[in-house]
């Protein structure tokens, strides 16, 4: 008897399908379909799916036409909601409480990883705050929020010169790895599978065994240089900032293994035509240099770094922002650099910052050390940045959307996973409405958070 | 044959879907009464697929109980290479609408057995009832699926290798390196094609226009597969003005009038309700009568016409829907057994006068004239030639009764 199957499925597989959307793919908006699993919390290959399992999604959602973005990820924030990564609670489970808090919040905001960021501090704080701050994704729970890649530790081995809001008095120099080990604790350092020097293969660097994903230094202070590869061996990132390297030393960083630099322009030397500085890497050929005679060398050299930028409006000339885009588009990472006090109302802040009492003021998204008229930070989100970005650049929505996607996952070492609409990646996706308005200069491109998913579940819905 | 000509591919297309959606609904399928549709890739086909998922996305068609068969698929290429048959529809029709995949049939170009997976394949459209309406592309040779000229139209599912011309124009898909493009095809056959109630072949652009000229106004050839549709009661092309260049300038005329008259008259050119609904009003029992009355002989009528390709190629007949619901043996032996022992059968003899009573029901290979037509004897006696002559010579003719052309 023939017999046509029904297409409602008893059971439920947890598939949804979004339609009718734009996905962002490379440089382009591609109107497709995409798949998730809230099961798996992976994005499907749908075709497979069909064709193999006899899957149909248990529900439909029709996008109406509006972009499918990966989750954003973010590589410089310092806290958020008045909770601030680098201030130890009395009672440590208060900070995890505060976190998890932070986490689910975040996630609203289209933040779906983030590295927390931990700006110069004494050794006792780190050794406190690091284990809550590592990797949080390995229980895959969507409504956990945004997820920790890892923390980002700004500091302590900064060049006091360029300390910014950082206090000069926890500043440090590293002349050993027995010094790193002494400040950060050799516990969130060294992954307990750690082996020898040997590099870890691309796919291994994001090792969930240390809390520490990446640190930020200036290579030119003590030994630094010189331990970046003991750090790269153990899956750590390492990122030139907070630094008066010259182009030579900087350049240096870069062949020793340093992969990124920390909010480039701020906090480092500016462009001069003589000694372009560490922005002057940007600028070098990515082709290895035949003059060189050891290959290792030459291999290493010819990649440029990738630069984090804080396109809050504030921080950056729109001008500096696009010349750095040009300079080196496939490297630029869109990040905030927010202070807990994103998500407050203004006022004035207390600002702990190692030893004394200092006040942050909040206008706007303004943020400033009470009395001193430097920038502490800003209170901005990744989405502004992006609407910044657009508005200041010629760069296409995809193309805006890949500094806070797949460029920073490249970075990060979860390419693949992170940042990206192919099958077989997290299911983490922002769902964004289009908006143009009429701006004091011309037309102005914005982009509005309506849906985040995380894992392959919607966790937050524009109301 | 139907044919329709319209202005340009776009509504060209868009008059195939629309058949095809009134077919589904006025068919209204259930799950245990599908409607069966046979599917053809490539770039003819992909206007048609746009607009069904339009269709479908407007709320106009559902494709919940809809069982597809495609015509075809490449040997060894893996199933999900862009190029595949099994990706072509998912990106272009299967991804968008509310198909199960369960219903979805698509030759496995990677089956350790490929011969079994045909005859696997011919079962299952037997199983699935017979496909209720097959969507064809032609090729600009004239080939329907991947039956090449030279194919027998007589041929079913099998493995085909493809031409060189074939595998050169398919090898833009394939970074132009001719080693990477598949060598061989598994293809529904001709007859396979033709056992589906209904054939709709949608022809685009000035490249096919030799192929339609040879298909609609020449006749049946093996090296134009697709005119082998002239062989099927309930076929239908749809072509662009492009298609036509090759036409005479009367045939296009032609079928614009025929499709503008009936307009005129509100008459659609429509098939038989029974085909157009399937065995909806079959009661549940299906139970098969044991005396069936003659008038449903299923004899060339308007309303239960029966393929004539499947005499001629001696195959199995297309089955009209009553034969769905007779699962138990379909065929025509019983009316044949009821029609032998009709009472008013007559045995001719030599000397039996030809009277308008004496004729067979169905006077396929009778010797006739129209003097016999006329009644009188004595008007037949003078006006056939040599009557002694042709009387004397050939007896058995005249003596052994046929019904249907075929003895009994």
């Amino acid at each position: 008897m023939p017999s046509a199957v029904r297409s409602a499925s008893p059971r439920h597989n947890g598939i949804t399908k979004l339609t009718n959307c734009r996905l962002v793919r490379g440089d382009d908006l591609v109107w497709d379909d995409v798949w998730v699993s809230s099961a798996t919390g992976k994005i499907i290959r749908s075709q497979s799916a069909f064709y193999d399992e006899l899957i149909m999604p248990d529900e439909v959602i029709d996008l109406g036409g509006r972009i499918v973005s990966p989750g954003f990820i973010e590589c410089q924030l310092n806290g958020a909601y008045g909770f601030n990564f680098s201030t130890a609670t009395d009672d440590m489970a208060q900070y995890g409480k505060q976190l998890r808090d932070l986490n689910k919040k975040l996630a609203q905001t289209g933040v779906t990883s983030y590295i927390p960021t931990v700006t110069s501090q004494t050794s006792d704080l780190y050794k406190k705050v690091l284990p809550y701050l590592g990797p949080s994704g390995s229980s895959r729970r969507p409504h956990d929020g945004a997820e920790s890649l890892g923390a980002h530790v700004e500091g302590p081995f900064l060049n006091p010169t360029k300390n910014g809001v950082h206090n000069p008095s926890v500043l440090r120099v590293a002349s050993s790895f027995a010094d790193l080990e002494e400040m950060y604790g050799a516990a969130n350092l060294t992954p307990p599978s750690f082996q020898g020097s040997k590099p870890p293969t691309s796919g291994s660097s994001s090792s969930p065994e240390i809390p520490i994903k990446m640190i930020t230094a200036a290579p030119e202070l003590g030994a630094m240089t010189d331990l970046i590869p003991a750090l790269t061996a153990r899956g750590i990132l390492v990122s030139i900032g907070h630094s008066e390297a010259t182009y030579e030393e900087a350049s240096a960083a870069v062949s020793a293994g340093a992969t990124m630099i920390t909010h480039l322009f701020n906090a480092m030397r500016p462009l001069h035509h003589r000694n372009p500085g560490i922005f002057g890497v940007l600028g070098a050929t990515e082709q290895p240099h035949h003059s060189h005679s050891q290959p290792d060398q030459a291999e290493q050299k010819k990649k440029r770094p990738y630069f984090g930028l804080i396109a809050d409006g504030i921080h950056l000339h729109p001008a500096t922002i696009k010349i750095a885009w040009h300079a080196h588009p496939a490297g630029l990472i869109l990040v905030t650099d927010a202070m807990h006090m994103v998500g407050l109302p203004d006022g004035r802040y207390p600002w702990t910052n190692g030893e004394g009492e200092h006040y942050i003021v909040k206008k706007g998204s303004v943020l400033e050390l009470e009395g001193t008229g430097v920038i502490a930070g800003s209170s901005t989100t990744l989405t502004t940045c992006l609407t910044n970005f657009l508005a200041a650049t010629d760069a296409t929505i995809p193309q805006a959307l890949r500094a806070v996607t797949a460029t920073p996952a490249a970075m990060l070492g979860v390419a693949g996973i992170k940042g990206c609409l192919d099958a077989g990646a997290d299911a983490d996706l922002v769902v964004l409405s289009e908006h143009e308005t009429d701006g004091e200069v011309g037309r102005r491109r914005e982009l509005v958070v309506d849906e985040v998913w995380k894992f392959g579940v919607r966790v937050f819905e524009r109301s | 044959m139907r044919f329709f000509i319209r202005d340009d591919a776009a509504a060209a297309s868009a008059h195939v879907a629309s058949y095809i959606v009134d077919r589904i609904n006025h068919f209204a399928p259930t799950p245990a009464h599908p409607f069966v549709l046979g599917l053809p890739t490539g770039s003819t086909p992909l206007g048609v697929y746009k607009a069904l998922v339009e269709k479908y996305k407007a709320g106009v068609v559902s494709f919940e109980n809809v069982v597809t068969f495609n015509m075809d698929e490449y040997i060894g290429i893996p199933r999900d290479h862009p190029e595949s048959y099994h990706s072509f529809m998912w990106k272009h029709f299967f991804s968008h609408v509310n198909i199960h995949p369960s219903n979805v049939h698509i030759l496995n170009g990677n089956a350790p057995n490929l011969e079994a997976e045909c005859v696997e394949y011919e079962a299952k459209i037997q199983a699935a009832g017979g496909i209720d309406l097959f969507l064809a592309g032609m090729g600009e040779d004239g080939h329907i699926a991947f039956n090449e000229p030279g194919s027998s139209l007589a041929s079913r599912t099998r493995v085909k290798t493809l031409a060189y011309g074939t595998i050169l124009a398919n090898s833009r898909f394939f970074n132009n390196d001719l080693d990477k493009v598949p060598k061989m095809a598994l293809t529904v056959g001709v007859q396979t094609v033709l056992e589906a109630r209904e054939v709709v072949v949608l022809a685009l652009g000035a490249r096919k226009a030799l192929a339609l000229q040879r298909c609609v106004e020449q006749g049946v050839n093996h090296m134009w597969t697709l005119s082998a549709l002239h062989l099927h009661p309930h076929s239908m092309i749809v072509c662009d003005e492009d298609a036509t260049l090759e036409l005479q300038v009367k045939t296009v005329k032609y079928f614009k009038d025929i499709e503008q008259v009936a307009r005129a008259q509100g008459f659609e050119q429509i098939l038989p309700s029974k085909v157009r609904t399937g065995p909806a009003t079959v009661p549940a029992t299906a139970v098969v009568p044991t005396t069936i009355v003659t008038d449903e002989f299923p004899a060339p009528t308007i309303h239960s016409p029966q393929p004539t390709t499947s005499r001629l190629l001696r195959a199995t007949p297309a089955t009209e829907y009553p034969l769905r619901s007779r699962s138990p043996s379909p065929d025509l032996t019983t009316p044949r057994h009821l029609l032998r022992a009709t009472p008013s059968e007559t045995e001719y003899t030599q000397d039996t006068e030809y009277t308008a009573d004496s004729r067979s029901t169905t006077p396929d290979f009778m010797p006739d004239s129209m003097a016999s037509r006329t009644g009188d004897p004595a008007l037949l006696r003078r006006m056939t030639p040599n009557p002694e002559r042709q009387r004397s010579k050939s007896p058995a003719l005249v003596a052994v009764p046929r019904a249907n052309g075929i003895r009994v």
